[in-house]
């Protein structure tokens, strides 16, 4: 898979180029930096009070995994990250998420720019009725004008990244209501990263896929954290411990203890996470 | 079947009112079908009877003359064209007037007005419109564009007939963007999209085949609409493009001709009825396979 790409690579060096310049980087800053901060967080839904007081980093190319039973809080906290429960009336959040500094809840951010810095996979692939190529493209046109050459390598790049290219580069025009489920999630993959965010959330994003999707979307995790900071959300405590640098276990809305994959999987420090993990409850 | 019922009775007495109500079962679930079928032949049949008493009475009156010669005193040889033109003309501007502003308002219920007292209010008048009387609608149309005006007109049948457009659209439109899933919504907005973008580019673009059928009833139930045209476009008998103008319509023409005495006019009115039957058929078949080929959602 590293090969594929450092071949595409080598063959469209313009790309690969542009691609890192405008990343600024990534390599030089160091790995580990927090990107993401949540301090005393909380939030309600209504007068349901969902999360409470959670603090946690997210590392700069690093996977950070979000476990726990239903109901704990885990996908709600995504959806603080990119402020997706701005969409619905009722719900808010206090305290500080912390994007490169600057607090993303605060009154007054620009959700339309935020949300192209932070991008979000679902659950379940949700590929827009129009084209493959078009897919990939909304994002981008929200955000930018590229010209048609531009615009058509963005989306190859995408498409390689998430492995997709070879399968549909000569049906760019159809439909993608046609791919196979594990295609379209690479697809929503390919069309989150495509505007280029530093962040990308995934909500259980192999939850609907066989165990083969499953497989290469869990590679793929592990290339595309080179380049941009990930929590994923998942069911799975196998699939956290293969793909999660970091791990945060959360349950009624806390969080109990957040530490490297390794060690929450092999020496947690928190009584309820052991139970978590052991399958004595969740 | 009756002789293993029997048997298993005769085995032990427990299991006899199992089989008991395995009969009754069998017997309601024929019972229902057969009901359904019957339901099925009777509706066929009316709209069989329907369709052939149009055609066999219609096509014998279907010459290329019927396209070519205006509509004329009886015995004169007259044709359809100007009811047909006429039809065509008002029809596709009700559509043209009717179908942008059903489809905006069904949007605002959809997306922009959910749990607002305007979209109640606005919902329910949609609704009242979808079941008022048509005549009514020519009566209103007649008050505001034909009486001040002074005369008959074919833009006010447009108008009167893209009154009837707008509810249809806007009931069809709402219900079609009810089935996009939130999860399309919610993918929309995370790529940074804002609302209306979300609205119009994704969630209408989902609901796009719906809403062209919508727009489609819409165009069926206007072509063979008369009382509204009664007192708007009155009809034409001679030769009119001229929106401010009377102006003919296939089904004034069959309204006109179909209770007359005289035997050509009578079988103009047959070959009329045919000819809105067979366009919206050809409406319908074009679009289902225009729609229908690109299909992706």
């Amino acid at each position: 898979m590293n090969d594929q790409i450092g071949q595409n690579a080598a063959a469209r060096p313009q790309q690969g180029v542009s691609f890192a310049q405008t990343r600024g980087a990534p390599q030089a800053l160091a790995p580990g930096r927090a990107m993401l901060s949540l301090r005393g967080l909380d939030f309600y839904y209504g007068a349901n009070h969902a999360l409470k007081n959670i603090s946690i980093d997210f590392p700069e190319q690093r996977v950070t995994g979000l476990i726990g039973p239903s109901g704990c809080g885990k996908s709600t906290l995504l959806r603080v990250m990119n402020r997706m429960y701005d969409l619905y009336p009722g719900q808010r959040a206090t305290g500080e998420v912390l994007l490169d500094g600057q607090n993303i809840i605060a009154p007054g951010t620009d959700t339309n720019a935020l949300r192209s810095r932070v991008g979000m996979v679902f659950q379940k692939p949700t590929p827009f009725p129009m084209s493959i190529f078009d897919n990939v493209a909304f994002g981008v046109r929200l955000h930018e004008s590229l010209d048609r050459a531009a615009m058509e390598a963005r989306i190859e790049d995408a498409l390689r990244r998430v492995a997709l290219w070879a399968e549909v580069k000569d049906r760019l025009r159809a439909p993608a209501a046609a791919l196979s489920g594990g295609q379209q999630q690479r697809l929503c993959i390919a069309r989150t990263i495509a505007t280029r965010p530093e962040v990308i959330l995934l909500d259980e994003p192999t939850s609907a896929l066989d165990p083969i999707s499953t497989a290469r979307i869990e590679e793929l995790l592990d290339e595309l954290k080179v380049e941009f900071t990930i929590a994923i959300v998942t069911h799975n405590l196998q699939q956290a411990a293969r793909c999660a640098d970091q791990v945060a276990f959360f349950y009624m809305g806390e969080l109990v203890e957040v530490a490297p994959a390794d060690r929450l999987f092999t020496a947690p420090r928190e009584k309820r996470t052991q139970d978590y993990i052991t399958g004595r409850f969740g | 079947m009756s002789a293993t019922t029997t048997r298993l009775g005769a085995a032990s007495r427990h299991v006899a009112p199992e089989a008991g109500r395995a009969r009754r079962r069998r017997f309601a679930n024929l019972a229902a079908t057969v009901l359904c079928a019957v339901a099925t032949a009777i509706l066929l049949a009316a709209l069989v009877s329907i369709l052939v008493t149009l055609v066999s009475r219609g096509l014998g009156g279907l010459h290329l003359s019927t396209f070519t010669r205006m509509t004329s005193p009886p015995g004169s040889g007259g044709g359809l064209l100007n009811p047909i033109v006429g039809s065509i003309i008002q029809t596709v501007l009700a559509v043209l007037v009717g179908a942008p502003v059903g489809l905006l308002a069904g949007v605002f219920l959809a997306e922009f007005g959910t749990g607002s007292w305007v979209a109640d209010v606005v919902r329910f008048v949609s609704d009242m419109l979808l079941s008022a009387p048509s005549i009514l609608v020519g009566l209103f149309v007649y008050l505001i564009l034909v009486g001040p005006v002074g005369h008959f007109s074919g833009f006010a049948g447009a108008m009167s007939l893209a009154i009837l457009v707008i509810p249809i659209v806007v009931r069809t439109t709402e219900d079609m963007l009810r089935l996009v899933p939130t999860s399309m919504r919610e993918a929309a907005a995370a790529l940074g999209a804002p609302r209306w973008k979300v609205v119009m580019l994704i969630c209408v673009r989902a609901a796009r085949k719906g809403i062209a059928t919508g727009i489609l009833l819409a165009v069926a139930r206007v072509s063979g609409e008369t009382a509204p045209l009664l007192f708007t476009s009155l009809g034409n008998l001679s030769w009119s493009v001229n929106l401010n103008a009377p102006m003919s319509s296939l089904p004034v023409t069959i309204y006109q001709y179909a209770g007359s005495a005289y035997d050509d006019w009578v079988q103009l009115a047959w070959t009329a009825a045919l000819l809105i039957t067979a366009g919206v058929l050809i409406i319908n078949i074009i679009a289902r396979l225009g729609l229908g080929g690109r299909d992706s959602t």
